[in-house]
Order: C-alpha cells, then structure tokens, then sequence
C-alpha cells in the first residue's frame, strides 16, 4: 500500500490545495461582508470544508491516512458545533426579532 | 521572648481587626481602640525587653521561618533601635488616631477600624522586616487599607486622590521591586542561591557589585521610596491626599506612612548601595533643598489649613533628608530624630485642624479666625504643635533640626571640617532660610486661626458676630472636650519630654547610624578626590565592611 | 575730690593678651541651686498654664508670678553674695543635647548639656534683669487689673516663660543654651506682643517680631556650627581654654572670620539694629509692662550681652567689632533722628531704645565693654522707669498715648508722682552732666572720640550730635505731655483684651478718641504701680553710684569689676584714648556732650513749651525750603525703611511663592503627574475603533492578524532560502 501512494502528482495536489483555499477565501470574504447570522455561519461552514480539503491534500502528500483521519474529526466538529450555533442563532433571533448581526454590537469600548 | 513578642505586634492589630470584622457595629470602635491599645502594650513590652539599644544590632535575629524556601524568601523578623523607635511612634500614634475618631466616623464604622488595625499591622511589619520581600509585601500593602480609608471616608474628591495615590506608589514601589530582584539575581549569580535577607543583600550588593550597576539599583530602589517620603518633584499626590482624607488618615499619613519612605531611604536604599548614594548625592540634596524652600513658599500662600501642612510635611521632610544625604553622624542622626519629632508634631497639628474641621465643617482660613474666643484650650495646643513644628529650642523639633543642620554645614567637599560630603554651608544656609520660612507659614497659620477677629463660617461680618454667630453645629461642645484633650496631652508632653530631654534617643540612635554609615567616608573621599565613583570597574577589594575605620 | 585723671587711665586692650586673663571655670556641683534661678520662672509658667485651664479669676497668676520672680532675684543676690567676682562657675543641671560618635575627641562628640556658667557677668546681667523683673511684675498686677478673669493669666504666664527664658540665656554655658534662651524670649515676646489678640495689628506686629528674630537666629545658628567645627566645642569655659591656646588650635582654619559676623547678625536681630529694627516700634502694640520689661530692659539687651560674652571671638576678624561700632552708630543715630517726629510716647521711647542700644553696640565695637555693659545697666533702669510712667499714663487716660493729645499731666491730680518720675527717666535719657546715664554714655563716647581710628572718632562725633537729638526728642515728649496747659482727652481703652463686643463697635486705632466721653476722670495709678515706679528710679539714680565711687571716692567702678571678671575682660580697661583738638578725650566728651544735652533741652523748651506753634513753624519752613522738603515727611515715615523692606522682600517672596504655586499645581502636577496617567487613555483611544462590538471587525482583526504573522514567517522562510 504504501509504495502506491509514495509518489503523488504535484499538479493534482496543488490543484486541489488551490480549490481548499478558494472554498476557505470565499468563506472568508462571505464571513466579512455578509451579516445576517445564518450567512455568516454558512460562510463558517465553508471555510471548515476548505480546510478539510487541505487536510486530504497534504494527506496524499505525506501518503498516510492521517489526513483523512482528521478531516472525518473536522466533519464531526462542524457537526456538533453546526447544532450548537443554529440554536444559538435561534436563541438571538428571539431576543432581537432579527438575524442581523448587527444589533448585537454593545459589547465595545466606549 | 523577642521572637514572640515581634511576631505578636504584626499579629495582635490583625487578630483585633478580625474580631471587629465580625463584632457588632456599636462595639468595633471599642474593640478596635483596644487593639491599638494592645498592640501598644506589646511594643512597649518589646522596648523594655530589647536588649540591643546602645549597640546597633537587631533583635530578634537568627530566627526566620521559611516562606518560599525554594526562592530564599522567609519571613524574618529583627528591629533594631531606629526601627523600635519609629515603631513605637506608631503604636502610640494609633490609639490616639482611634479614639479621636470616634465622633467624626458614623458610617461603615466597623471597616474604618477594620482597616486601621490592619494598616498598623502592615506598618509593623515593614519596620520589622529582616527580608526584602517581606518587608516590600509590608510596605505595599499598606496601600490597600489607605486607599479604603480615603475612597469611603475622605473629601469630595476622594475618590481621585486615593486612586491617585495608590498608582503613584504603586508605580514607584515596581521600580523598587525590581531593583531588588536584581541585586537577589546577581546575588544568585554569584553565589548559586537565592537569599532575600536584607543583611545578605545589603552586605552583597555594598561590597560585591559593580560601581555602573550600583548606580543604577540606588536609584531603582530610591524610586519607590522617593515618592513615599515625598521627593520633590514626586511629592505632588500630598496635599491632594491629605485634604482629601479622614483625619485619622491624614494623620497617620503624616505621623508613619511617610516614614517608610524615610527608613527604606535609611535601612535599603543607601546602606546596599552607597556607590549610588555618593554618586547621586548631590542631585538629591539640591532636590531636597528646592523642597525645602519652594514648598515653604507655597504653603505661605495656601487658603485651606490642610493643605498648608500637608505642604508643611513635604518640606519638614525635605529637611529631615538633607540631614540624611550628609553622610556624617551627626546629619544623619538629626534626620532619624527629625523623623520622630515630624510625626508626633505634624500628626497633632492635623489631629487639631480636624477637630476645628468636625466642628465647622471648613478648613478654609477665608472662612474661620480668631478660634481662641471660643476654643481657649484647643487654641493652646494648636500654638503649642504650631511651635514644636517650627523647631522651637526646648520643644521636639529642635534636636533633630539643629542637627540636620549641622551635619549639612560642616559636609564640605574640603577636608576642613573633618567630614567629608557633598554639601557645605551654602546648603546650610538656604536650608536656614527654609527655617525662617516655617516661622512665616506657621505664624501666618495660628495667626488666622487662633488670634484675630472671631470669623465663623455663616457669620457675615464682626458686627453681627455676637448676636448671629452660627454656633457649630454637630454634637460637640464648643471648646474641646476631655477626650480631644485626653489625645492632644500625650503628645503634648511627648513633644516637651523630647525637646527636654532628647538625650536617651541621641544615644539609641547613633550606634544603628554609624553601621549605617560605615562605607560612606572611604567613598565620599575618592568621589571628592576623583570626580566620580565609576572608575573602577572591577573593584571588590575595597570591601568597605572589611575595615572599620572612620573619621 | 573730683579727679579726672583717675577716669582718665588706660590700658591697652588686645583679644590675645585678653583671653589669658580669663579665668579657666570651676565646676560647682555644690551650687545646683543656682538652677532654681531658671527653675523658679519655669514653674510659675507650669503654674500660670494650669490655672488658665481651671478658669481662676483672680489676681492669683501674677502673685505666683512675682512670688517665683522675687525668689529668683533673692536667689541672685544669693549667688552674687556667694561668688562675688571669682572665677567661673560652671553648674551642671541635666544631659540635654549630648552625644559622640567616636572617641571621646573633641570633634567626635556635640556636647551641649543643660548648665550653668555663673561668672560676673553673668551675676551683673542676672541681678538687673531678675530685679526689674520682679518691679515689673509688680506694677503689672495692678495695670493689667482690668483683664483680671480674661487675658490676666495668660499675661503672667508669658512673663514666667520669658523670665525663664532669659535666665536661661544668661547663665547658659554653652551656645545652645544660649539659643535655647534665646528663642525662648522670642516666644515669650511673640506671646506677649499679641496679647491683643483680636487687633490684626497686634498680631501681626508679633509675627513682625518673631520672623524678623528668626533671620537673626539663622546667623546664630550657623555661627554656633561654625565654632563648632572650628574649635570642637560649644561649652564656653572649654572654648575659652582653647582660644587661649592660640585661635587655630584645631580645625580652626575654616572660616573662622565669619564667626563674629554671624554672631553679630544674631545679636542685630534681637537687639533691633539697623538692619532688623523695625520689629522693635510694632512690639509696642504689647501692653505697656512688656515695652517694658521685654523691649527695653531686658531681652533686647540679649544681643549685648552675647557680643560682650564671645568678646574674644570678635578677635577673629580684623573688621569685626569696626562691623559693630558703624552699625551701632549708625543706627543710634537713625533711630534718633525718627524719634524726632513720632507722635507715640511709646514709639518715641522704642525708636530711643533702639538708639540707645546703638550706643551700646557702638561702646563694644570701639572696645570698651565696660562702657557698654554700664550703659546697659543705666539704661534698664531709666528706659523701664520711661516706659513705666508711660504706662501710668495710658492706665490712667483709658489708653491714650498721643502727645498732641496730653497736655500739663503734671498737674492732674495723682499724676505728680508720675510726671516727676518721668522727668527724671527723661534727664537720665538725656544724660544730665552727673547723673548716672551721664557717665556711661560718657565712657562710650571717650573710647570712640579717642581712638585712633579716625572712622571711630567720626562715631563718637555722631554720637555726640545724636545725643543732643536724644535730649531734644526725650523733652519734646515730656514738655508737651506734662508740662504746659492742662488738656487731656481720653483714648480707646486698649487694656480690654477681651471679646469682640467692644472691638466690633470702637475703631482700634491708637489716639484716636471718639470725642470727650461724658464725666471722664482720669484716676492716677495706685500703690502697685507708684512703688516699683519709685524703686526703679531710686535705682536709676544709685546706678551712678560706680562712677561716684571712682569720682569722690577714689574708689573703683563696681560695673568696671564685674566685667573684668568675666569673658568681656578685653573691654573693661580704662577709658582715655588720644587728646582731641588739645583736650583730653575724656574732658573733650563731658564737655561737648554736656552742651548737647542742655542745647537739646532749651531747643525742645522753645518748640515745645514756651512757644507750641515753633514747632509748626520750624516743620512749614523746612518743608518750604525745597532742599529740606523731604526731611518732615521722611522722618514721620521713619525713613519708609517698612516700605523699603515690603518693596524688597515680601512683595517678591509673595509673588514668587504664587508663580512656584502655579509651578507646582500646573506643570508638576497638573502636566507631568497627571500627564503622565493620561498617556495610557491616549494610546487606548488610538485603538478603540478596533472594538467597536461588530463581529466581523473582531473577524476582520484576527485575519489581518493571521495575514501579518503568516508574512512574517514567510518572510523569514525566504530570507533563511534566499
């Protein structure tokens, strides 16, 4: 097994670390701009799926499952934390009438 | 025996202000006054027991219980004369300071005496320390009852002078801190152990580290202490704390807490580093010069009573290290008796301004004169402290005044005199014209409050004085009744027996003094013959404490 | 019969050869009594205090007063009896300020234990001082009869502590004894100069008095470190010892010559010379027995007396005692010339003090402390018996003092005794050919005429002019108040120094009265005051009694003994000094001075008895004539020398102290202190917007975050490959 993966192919490796930090970007950029909750938090989820990707990049790179492993634990994170969030959302959502994560702003300086 | 009786006198004021924590609010002024009391028993007992008065050495010694062993940190215990002389003004100050203010106090009267009693404590235990660390702790936390005592129970603007306070010193006390924990690191560079005794460092730090980096620690040290003695130009929290602060607090402000500044100044700063001290000796002395006569000045022009003798400590102080930065015997003895005198006269002033203050609710001289018509025995003590704080021959300021003066005179850079220092007449002379100074604020002081046409505050003006005067108003009776006298006599006749008789203090002083002192004329005469201390580098041979020869 | 040349006698007076005849002290452990002299005063004042705090209201004060004051001269006269003119000696009472550092060396150790130096100086001070005190005492218990219940106790109890004080000055036998007393009567001054509390101008003259005092004492001070440094001791019997041994025994090479110049600014200060005089005239506002006793007799005369004991010391500086003699000179003659125009008896008689005293300084400074120390003596006694008959007037006329305002007072019924009393201090003052006052100025004004300095002999020229002003300004005084027309209006009833009720209603200037009051009689003292009035002018008059001895008697001059006896024994020689236009200095003084004391009479006669409204004349043809305008005014003004001294210093100091108050409030606190803690708000504003509680900027932080440190790695990546 471990001689079938030894070598990898560079432009595929680096085709896919260039889609992870696409997914990741756009997360990032969607996260910044966008501002209603549920948005920001699908923004959030994509940039776990970018970096899941990397994780199955640099795994083909090294040729061990251990890059797997980790994504399989990063999609159960997401999971988990996915439920928490939404119901905190929801939570928000009750207090404020609204998903605008705006009006949630008080906790500054002064 | 000793070692009981030292551990008892930190731990006697702490035991009481835990049993007024959790005593009922109508008793805690009681049990709080005999805390005072009996903490005072305690150190009298350890006065009459201390068996090292003529010699200069400590007691207890040798009898240390570790803290933090790993780090060389213990708490030892050991006072020496100077140290039992200023803890005894302490313990005598206390109770006075408690039972005056038994009727100026009303809210939240369990937390005043609460912090009052662990404010002694931590008192005691700075003068005690034998350990740097402890004695930093102690000197410390001293802050934190302060800063209680003004923010619940001081002037309109408490709030930003007890702030105020606690950063300044705060600020200060890191420095020190730090050049403490160097000279500890050298030490355990040198040595390959951690030792935070105060004898070990100082004994270390004199002999052992370089002249460049002596310098550097006697000023880090000399910061904290600065801004507690008060130092101009670090002195300007004073009067905006004293007028701030209860009376009691004011008092022992003035009475003690100045004194840590003072005795760090005398038992840390310059014995571990007296390159440092000589180097930098001129500066300082200027510094308390400009103090001594700028902060005469001012106080001549104040409005608020308060606020002039707060001003009044800041150049009463001033002397008192002029005294100590001459580096003889008889400078340095003036400014420990000076330091003594100040607390007891500065204290009772402040205890007179606020009974006047309970009474009329001002303490500003526009408003009030002419108290002697209606306050004949308060009057007396009030001219009486007046004079003591003047340094009247006969009275408690006038040995260590005239000393102070002295040592400065004859601390001339030639070798006439036959002590050498940094200083001279000239210094001794603008000093003198701060003396006369004293007699313009003070005179002006008892002048407005006590003689002159009767001014209460409401009465308009003479004419109606007698047919509409407002009468003080709270509970009080008019003149000062048998317990104000009753804490106003003690120091009365303290400052009398003192300026008597002053001899006996002269004699426990001296010897703590002149081991003090013991490195100063080798380096004060190659600074005077050289210029400067920082041209050998590597110098430990000159192990100042290796030859005891002196002038 | 009379012999002149006897007075005419001279031996040369150098310190060197002066110091060797000062007898070395004995300790007399045996005369511990002698303490009781300052003990007895101290007492009274202990007592005075506790009786002021039990409210007694009673004449009680000032019967403990003159008991312990009595006791002390009986105690005097005791010691005098005892020791007579022997050696010194010295009495040890208790360890005061003592202590060594070292070895029993001299320059290891401060020793200023509280003790005696008993020698005859020190008895011929003691028995003036304690003796007039007790008359004045005396007097007191019936002047201030009025306060009795209200200031009475607090009276007594400041003569105690000045008596106490002044003992201690005199019988210290080391320099900070000295100051100890010395200060001592400048409290006791103070004390007593505002006991008028509620007039801001009596309170303000004690202030006056007392930081005026002060600058003195700072001279003092620094001169009592200096002998210190110089010759290792304070004590003067070891100090005396060591002098003799030659003046730089020991560290004495540095700065020895500003020795006698700071004392010299110490005994200016408290003996009110030219520069620190103006206190003297303001103490005034004190009640007549104080002038009296404090500001005339005793205290001032502190100054004096601190010159003659450190007499050896003023060898030190060549230009020392010439220092002294000028500003006595000068000064007697400044004061002189502004008693000519005061209206105040009392001021005229403070200014003649000063005056006085500046005689007495000029006798030390030409080398005669005999003539000074007599001219003390004489002048104690008719100096009090002035301001004494003074107060009898005041007593008697609700405390008027104004001479525009007595007239003819000799011939109001009960104040004849008064009135003769002061004619006689008033001739003393004048030195009447042969009366005692006559002799001592005499011998001053020999010493200095018949010196070979010239600038000496232009002193004694000086003195001899202001003592012909001296009689003109005593008789303008006497002539106008108690001779001439019966006229008299009351004053302001200065006495009460009690409460506000009157002062609120009654404007407190001096001499100016209200109007006649209805039905005033002017009531003449009583027995309390006349008999220490007559016993004090007895005295006056036997005062002379030394030189008569030496005149008729062949005798010699008990004065001139005493204080050869003693650490002044470089002044008590003879005086005679060099013939003067062919006569004798001495015949050249007598006669001259003799004359300007009678012009001085006749002139005041004229101006002011025989014909009142010369003296207008005189004062609108000067201030006609436009070279001697400015004389009158200046003269009334006293020279504006207050005005020059407010100009000068208080107006700067006050304005100084304002700007380094601005200084400190401002830039110390207000720009650095609480600059300083406003650095730290500063920094955090710059980076408030950063936490503005939106979520994505706390986002947008932490990616640039992460931006700026993935660069940063990558950076160093590349610099470490490239």
């Amino acid at each position: 097994m471990t001689e079938l993966l030894a070598t990898y192919d560079a432009s595929s490796v680096n085709a896919a670390l260039l889609t992870s930090s696409l997914l990741f970007g756009i997360g990032l950029v969607g996260f910044l701009s966008r501002r209603n909750m549920i948005v920001m938090f699908l923004c959030t989820e994509l940039m776990f799926q970018g970096a899941a990707l990397a994780m199955i990049a640099f795994g083909r790179v090294h040729g061990n499952p251990d890059g797997q492993t980790f994504v399989i634990f990063i999609l159960t994170i997401a999971a988990a934390e996915a439920a928490l969030a939404l119901g905190l959302v929801v939570l928000l959502y009750r207090r404020r009438e609204t998903l605008d994560s705006e009006a949630w702003s008080e906790l500054k300086e002064c | 025996m000793e070692v009981t009786l030292a551990y008892a006198l930190i731990l006697v004021p702490i035991a009481c202000a835990a049993i007024v924590g959790f005593s009922p609010s109508p008793l805690a002024k009681w049990i709080g006054t005999f805390g005072a009391f009996a903490t005072l028993a305690v150190a009298m007992l350890f006065a009459w027991t201390f068996p090292h008065w003529t010699d200069g050495l400590f007691a207890p010694t040798n009898d240390a219980t570790s803290w933090f062993s790993a780090m060389g940190v213990s708490i030892s215990l050991g006072a020496d004369s100077v140290a039992l002389l200023l803890i005894l003004m302490t313990t005598f100050l206390m109770p006075l300071i408690l039972i005056g203010s038994f009727t100026s106090i009303n809210e939240r009267v369990k937390e005043y005496y609460f912090w009052f009693l662990l404010l002694e404590a931590s008192m005691l235990g700075a003068f005690l320390a034998r350990d740097a660390v402890l004695f930093f702790v102690s000197y410390e936390f001293t802050m934190i009852p302060m800063f209680f005592l003004i923010a619940n129970w001081g002037g309109l603007q408490r709030r930003q002078a007890a702030v105020k306070y606690v950063l300044y010193s705060f600020g200060g006390g890191i420095l020190t801190l730090v050049g403490l924990l160097y000279v500890a690191m050298k030490m355990h560079a040198a040595t390959g152990e951690w030792n935070f005794g105060i004898g070990p460092m100082t004994e270390f730090c004199s002999t052992t580290l370089p002249a460049s980096e002596q310098v550097w620690v006697f000023i880090l040290l000399m910061a904290g202490f600065a801004v507690k003695i008060p130092l101009v130009p670090l002195h300007t929290w004073l009067p905006l704390v004293h007028d701030q602060a209860p009376t009691g607090g004011s008092v022992i402000l003035a009475g003690t807490l100045l004194k840590l500044g003072t005795f760090g100044e005398f038992r840390i700063a310059l014995p571990m580093a007296p390159i440092g001290g000589v180097e930098w000796n001129f500066v300082l002395a200027v510094l308390c010069l400009i103090g001594i006569v700028a902060a005469a000045l001012i106080c001549w022009v104040q409005h608020d009573a308060k606020k002039l003798v707060a001003y009044s400590s800041v150049t009463h102080i001033a002397f008192c290290m002029l005294g100590m930065f001459s580096l003889n015997s008889i400078g340095v003895t003036g400014s420990v008796m000076y330091m003594i005198s100040h607390g007891l006269s500065t204290g009772a002033l402040f205890l007179c301004i606020g009974m006047v203050y309970e009474r009329y609710h001002t303490k500003d001289m526009d408003e009030l004169g002419g108290l002697y018509r209606r306050m004949p025995i308060w009057s007396f003590f009030m001219v009486f402290f007046a004079l003591a704080s003047l340094g009247l021959p006969g009275l408690n300021g006038f040995p260590g005044e005239f000393y102070c003066l002295v040592g400065a005179f004859i601390a001339e850079d030639t070798a006439a005199t036959g002590y050498p220092g940094l200083m001279g007449p000239w210094f001794a002379i603008i000093a003198g014209l701060g003396l006369i100074a004293a007699a313009m604020y003070l005179l002006m002081l008892v002048g407005r409050l006590v003689w002159g046409p009767l001014r209460e505050p409401g009465a308009h003006d003479k004419d109606h004085a007698h047919t509409s005067h407002h009468a003080p108003t709270s509970a009080l009776p008019v003149d000062i009744g048998a317990r104000e006298i009753g804490i106003l006599l003690p120091l009365a006749i303290a400052c009398l027996v003192l300026g008597l008789y002053p001899e006996p203090m002269f004699k426990a002083i001296e010897p703590s003094v002149k081991n003090m002192l013991k490195p100063y004329p080798a380096l004060v005469e190659r600074y005077i013959r050289d210029g400067t201390l920082l041209n050998d580098e590597t110098e430990t041979a000159n192990s100042p404490f290796a030859d005891a020869t002196q002038k | 019969m009379l012999n002149f040349s006897l007075l005419a006698d001279a031996t040369d007076h150098a310190a060197a050869t002066a110091i060797g005849v000062i007898q070395p002290a004995v300790d007399a452990p045996d005369l511990k009594w002698a303490g009781l002299i300052i003990g007895l005063p101290a007492l009274s004042a202990l007592l005075c205090t506790i009786c002021g705090a039990m409210r007694v209201r009673s004449k009680l004060p000032a019967f403990i007063t003159i008991v312990a004051l009595i006791g002390s001269f009986v105690l005097t006269c005791m010691l005098f009896q005892q020791l007579g003119q022997g050696a010194p000696r010295v009495v040890g009472l208790f360890e005061w300020m003592s202590f060594s550092w070292g070895n029993a060396d001299r320059f290891q150790s401060f020793s200023a234990p509280f003790a005696l130096y008993v020698d005859s100086l020190t008895l011929f001070w003691m028995l003036f001082v304690t003796g007039l005190g007790s008359l004045i005492a005396i007097y007191a218990s019936e002047y201030m009869e009025s306060d009795v219940g209200k200031g009475y106790t607090r009276f007594f109890g400041g003569v105690s502590v000045f008596l106490a004080a002044m003992a201690t000055l005199v019988m210290a036998s080391n320099l900070v004894v000295l100051y100890l007393g010395w200060e001592g009567v400048g409290l006791a001054s103070y004390l007593l100069i505002g006991y008028y509390y509620s007039k801001p101008s009596a309170v303000a003259a004690a202030k006056k008095a007392f930081i005026m005092n002060r600058i003195g004492d700072l001279g003092l001070a620094l001169g009592i470190s200096l002998i210190w440094v110089n010759y290792g001791t304070v004590d003067y019997a070891t100090l005396f010892s060591v002098l003799e041994a030659g003046p730089t025994a020991g560290h004495g090479d540095w700065m020895p010559g500003a020795i006698p110049f700071l004392l010299m600014l110490g005994a200016f200060g408290k003996s009110a010379q030219i520069p620190l005089f103006t206190w003297l005239p303001d103490a005034m506002e004190g009640p007549t027995p104080v002038s009296a006793l404090i500001h005339a007799a005793t205290m001032v005369t502190a100054g004096v007396y601190l010159i003659a004991r450190m007499y050896p010391l003023f060898a030190l500086h060549e230009d020392a005692l010439a220092t002294v003699a000028w500003v006595g000179g000068l000064t007697a003659f400044v004061a002189a010339t502004i008693g000519m125009a005061q209206y105040d008896m009392k001021r005229v008689w403070a200014y003649s003090t000063i005056s006085q005293l500046g005689y007495m300084f000029l006798g030390l400074g030409v080398g005669t402390t005999f003539g000074a120390g007599y001219h003390v003596f004489t002048h104690a006694f008719f100096k009090a018996l002035l301001f004494l008959t003074a107060g009898a007037v005041m007593h008697g006329f609700a405390g008027q003092i104004d001479i525009r305002k007595l007239s003819g007072l000799r011939k109001v019924p009960g104040f004849r005794l008064v009135s003769y009393l002061a004619l006689l201090g008033c001739l003393w003052l004048s030195a009447l050919p042969f009366s005692a006052a006559f002799f001592s100025k005499d011998t001053i004004l020999t010493a200095a005429l018949g010196s070979e300095r010239s600038d000496f002999q232009f002193l004694g020229w000086l003195g001899l002019l202001t003592a012909g002003i001296t009689a003109y300004y005593t008789f303008r005084v006497w002539f106008r108040t108690f001779a001439g027309p019966v006229h008299f209006e009351a004053g302001d009833d200065q006495h009460d120094a009690h409460d506000d009720t009157h002062d609120a209603h009654h404007a407190p200037v001096a001499g100016l009265s209200l109007g006649a009051k209805h039905d005033f009689h002017p009531h003449g003292p009583r027995w309390a005051i006349r008999i220490p009035l007559i016993l004090i002018a007895i005295g006056a008059v036997a005062a002379g009694w030394p030189a008569y001895n030496v005149l008729f008697f062949h005798g010699e001059n008990w004065v001139q003994t005493m204080i050869a006896h003693s650490s002044a024994v470089a002044g008590s020689g003879e005086v005679h000094g060099q013939d003067v236009l062919g006569l004798s200095a001495h015949l050249m003084t007598s006669i001259v001075g003799s004359a300007a004391c009678v012009i001085g009479i006749g002139i005041a006669f004229w101006m002011h008895l025989a014909d009142r409204s010369a003296a207008d004349r005189v004062r609108g043809a000067l201030r006609g004539f436009i070279l001697t305008r400015w004389i009158p005014t200046t003269l009334e003004n006293r020279w504006y020398v207050d005005e020059i001294y407010h100009m000068m210093f208080r107006l700067p100091l006050w304005a100084g102290s304002h700007i380094l108050h601005f200084f400190d409030k401002t830039v110390v606190d207000g720009f650095l202190v609480d600059g300083t803690g406003r650095v730290p708000v500063a920094v955090a504003r710059l980076f408030q917007p950063l936490y503005n509680g939106v979520l994505q900027g706390y986002a947008a932080t932490m990616a640039g975050g992460f931006v700026l440190i993935a660069g940063w790695v990558f950076w160093i990546w590349l610099r470490g490959n490239g």
